[in-house]
């Protein structure tokens, strides 16, 4: 039986849009109808009770002469480059490190993996623990015994410090996820190349500038847009260790949903927070990865 | 004309039924014919309580099969995001366990049902009452009321008996022996306390706050509802309160860091009655957690005495005298259904009825107290299972009950409801002052001008 070509095609697009038309469905259910609610949303001054009114853009007026605002995005941009650039780093030199063959590398493998696994509630509470200003580990030793402070302090509640410890805690819980993207890639270097520059007489150095980092370049450029995206819009990492730190997302909660619940603010500033991100990212993949 | 007697004969029908109820008193039969389901949200988090409240539910649920409770537990601190995303999807429950500051604010928003709310109040009988605990959930109309009185506590600072004799210092019921106190016991390099008073942004801080405050007359609103914040007297109380948070725990601190307390690392903490009852277990833990049974646990802190040697000041003096405290209030919901709302108002009514209001106070002895009068004298109620009425005494426990009547609030000037004031608890206008000046370091003068400033907002609104 003859089928013409272009029924064939109409054919394979129909089923194609059959296929794929629960996904849009289900898609356009969960995230394009709550965006365009919000974005909705963030020109009404929202009631709980009653209808909202239509207030053009006060809400962003509102949110952009908040110096809280521009104080949290500043937290924020701190927060998102530290973690990235913490993360990956580590990750790296933990891959290359867990690249080289040594006794019980299969444990070490594995244990590395454990905070990124663990669940955030229980870690945030044994840090809780370990740096308990009465009853913690971590000022018991380093003021008892070592005597390396003059006294008692609360590392993670007070703001002078508290900034530190949630950068180094999101680094330490998410190191492993870039550790793994890198060192599968680093494991399907051929060793071939090594030899070919051991016999050209590269060093150690060289021969990570020239073989290794050209390898890893597209994962690295993966990992780090990836940990942009999602620490910018980290929320319970932060919010949980402490209350102290506000980054844009828990800025956003404390004006959508508590006290006098500014829906419509919060809608606005999740929108602005949108945009800055998309901004970042376009310039990162036009300039930095070039691609 | 067949018709209209049989209507006549539902109608008669219907009437006896509710005769019945009311006649009935304690005898929990309810007229609802279609099965309903609804939600029971209660501020309580605590697994052994939560499972009381479903027995009682339960109880309920047998007498009246039609009838389907779902306990469901809110944290108080979420309850207001709770609500919003309850009223966004059009399913806010109709019956809520809440503090009456939470019950003014979403009154003011227009979600309670004020007619229900008043119904089930003369039910019970607005005289059975104790007036202050109505007046906190009054509003501005008098005569209507947002929530009805459920329990109540008292707020004020427990302190170590022991070392205060010791020391020699008089307890810690005015301005200076309180300071005084806290200074004399904070050593931190001996890892020890003064005083633990609340520093964060969160409710806790406005309740150690509030009792100063207004025990140095110093208000939020005057009686008219004008703002009268920026005073010298407030000014006072900023500057007193945050010096005496440099005698608490390093950081900011809030409610959990009693366990200090718990643990002899501390003098003085705020807190609700409710400890009593956290004393009264650790009294109980003193016999299981003997070294005899647990041989790992001997030479720990742990000071099996500790509640005997806990004092109780509820009242706070410098130039006038002040105490804090919360009545927890259950609040009727606007519902579409009215059969929902006719069966969560006779629950409610149930609750009311001894053996079940008993059973919920019994919870947490100390901290849940009555607001119904003659409660107290009751030797059911007396008879707690942990025995820590007998221990106190009722004549203490009378004295820190009839405390609930005494409550004084910045919401509530002269006997006027101030509805602002709930927006102004709500959005923690007055802990992030707190935290602002001992945390972040700022000056009092200006943060107390920010302060201002977003009080002056929420009342323009």
């Amino acid at each position: 039986m003859n089928i013409p070509i272009w029924n064939l095609k109409k054919q394979n697009a129909i089923l194609g849009w059959k296929l794929v038309l629960p996904s849009i469905f289900i898609i356009g259910i969960l995230i394009i109808y709550p965006i365009m609610s919000n974005v909705f949303l963030s020109f009404y001054d929202v009631k709980m009770v009653g209808d909202n009114t239509f207030i053009g853009f006060n809400n962003y007026f509102n949110i952009i002469t908040d110096p809280d605002f521009f104080n949290s995005l500043f937290t924020s941009i701190i927060y998102v480059l530290s973690t990235t650039i913490g993360t990956t780093l580590l990750g790296l030199g933990v891959a290359l490190v867990m690249n080289k063959e040594f006794k019980l590398r299969w444990l070490a493998r594995s244990l590395i993996l454990l905070p990124y696994i663990a669940p955030v509630i229980s870690v945030v509470f044994a840090w809780k623990f370990i740096f308990d200003p009465v009853n913690g580990i971590f000022m018991h030793i380093t003021v008892e015994n070592l005597h390396l402070f003059s006294e008692r302090f609360n590392l993670i509640g007070d703001p002078k410090y508290s900034l530190i410890v949630v950068i180094v805690f999101s680094i330490w819980k998410n190191f492993p996820f870039a550790y793994l993207m890198l060192l599968g890639t680093l494991q399907s270097i051929d060793t071939s190349c090594y030899e070919a520059a051991d016999i050209d007489g590269a060093s150690a150095r060289q021969k990570f500038y020239y073989i290794t980092l050209p390898y890893l370049k597209f994962v690295l450029g993966s990992l780090i847009i990836l940990r942009l995206i999602w620490n910018f819009n980290k929320f319970e990492e932060v919010y949980l260790l402490t209350t102290s730190v506000k980054v844009l997302p828990v800025y956003t909660y404390f004006k959508a949903f508590t006290g006098a619940f500014e829906m419509g603010q919060g809608a606005a500033i999740a929108l602005i927070q949108f945009f800055i991100l998309i901004f970042f990212i376009l310039i990162y993949v036009k300039k930095v990865l070039k691609w | 004309m067949k018709k209209n007697f049989i209507v006549f004969l539902v109608l008669l029908f219907l009437i006896i039924g509710n005769i019945g109820v009311f006649a009935g008193g304690g005898s929990e039969t309810t007229t609802t014919e279609e099965p309903v389901e609804f939600e029971f949200w209660v501020s309580q988090t605590e697994s052994d309580r939560l499972a009381t409240i479903k027995v009682i539910a339960e109880t309920y649920m047998a007498m009246n099969p039609d009838i389907t409770i779902k306990v469901i537990s809110v944290e108080e601190n979420d309850l207001p995001q709770n609500i919003q995303a309850a009223v966004s999807a059009g399913n806010i429950p109709p019956l809520l366990e809440l503090g009456a500051e939470n019950a003014i604010n979403f009154g003011s928003e227009g979600i309670i049902d004020l007619d229900m709310t008043l119904e089930l109040i003369n039910d019970i009988g607005l005289n059975n009452f104790y007036k202050g605990a109505l007046e906190l959930v009054e509003t501005p109309q008098k005569g209507t009321y947002y929530a009805v009185p459920f329990h109540g506590w008292v707020q004020g600072i427990w302190y170590r008996t022991d070392w205060f004799e010791e020391a020699g210092l008089e307890p810690p019921g005015t301005w200076e022996t309180i300071e005084k106190a806290a200074e004399y016991f904070y050593d931190i390099d001996n890892n020890q306390y003064g005083i633990l008073v609340g520093t964060t942004e969160e409710n806790y801080t406005e309740q150690c706050f509030t009792q100063f405050a207004i025990s140095n007359n110093a208000r939020i609103f005057d009686k008219n509802g004008n703002v009268v914040f920026n005073s010298p007297e407030m000014r006072e109380a900023v500057e007193y309160y945050t010096n005496l948070a440099k005698f608490n725990p390093p950081g900011p601190q809030t409610w959990r860091a009693r366990d200090y307390y718990l643990q002899g690392k501390m003098a003085m903490f705020f807190y609700s009655t409710y400890i009593m009852d956290d004393l009264a277990i650790l009294e109980n833990a003193a016999g299981s957690l003997t070294g005899d049974n647990f041989a790992d646990l001997t030479g720990t802190d742990f000071d099996p005495d500790l509640a005997d040697k806990t004092g109780f000041v509820p009242i706070i003096s410098n130039t006038d005298d002040s105490s804090y405290g919360v009545i927890v209030a259950l609040a009727l919901t606007e519902q579409e259904n009215e059969a929902v709302s006719q069966a969560a108002r006779d629950f409610a009514k149930y609750l009311y009825t001894n053996d079940a209001y008993i059973t919920w106070l019994h919870m947490a002895p100390g901290g849940m107290n009555p607001v119904l009068k003659g409660i107290s004298d009751d030797p059911d109620f007396l008879n707690d299972p942990k025995g820590l009425y007998n221990n106190y005494g009722e004549e203490k426990m009378n004295e820190i009950i009839s405390g609930l009547s005494e409550i004084k609030r910045f919401g509530i000037v002269e006997g006027n409801v101030i509805e602002a004031y709930g927006d102004i608890f709500s959005q923690n206008i007055i802990p992030q002052m707190i935290y602002k000046i001992t945390q972040q370091g700022m000056d009092i003068d200006s943060t107390m001008d920010w302060a201002e400033s977003e009080i002056e907002k929420i009342v323009g609104n």
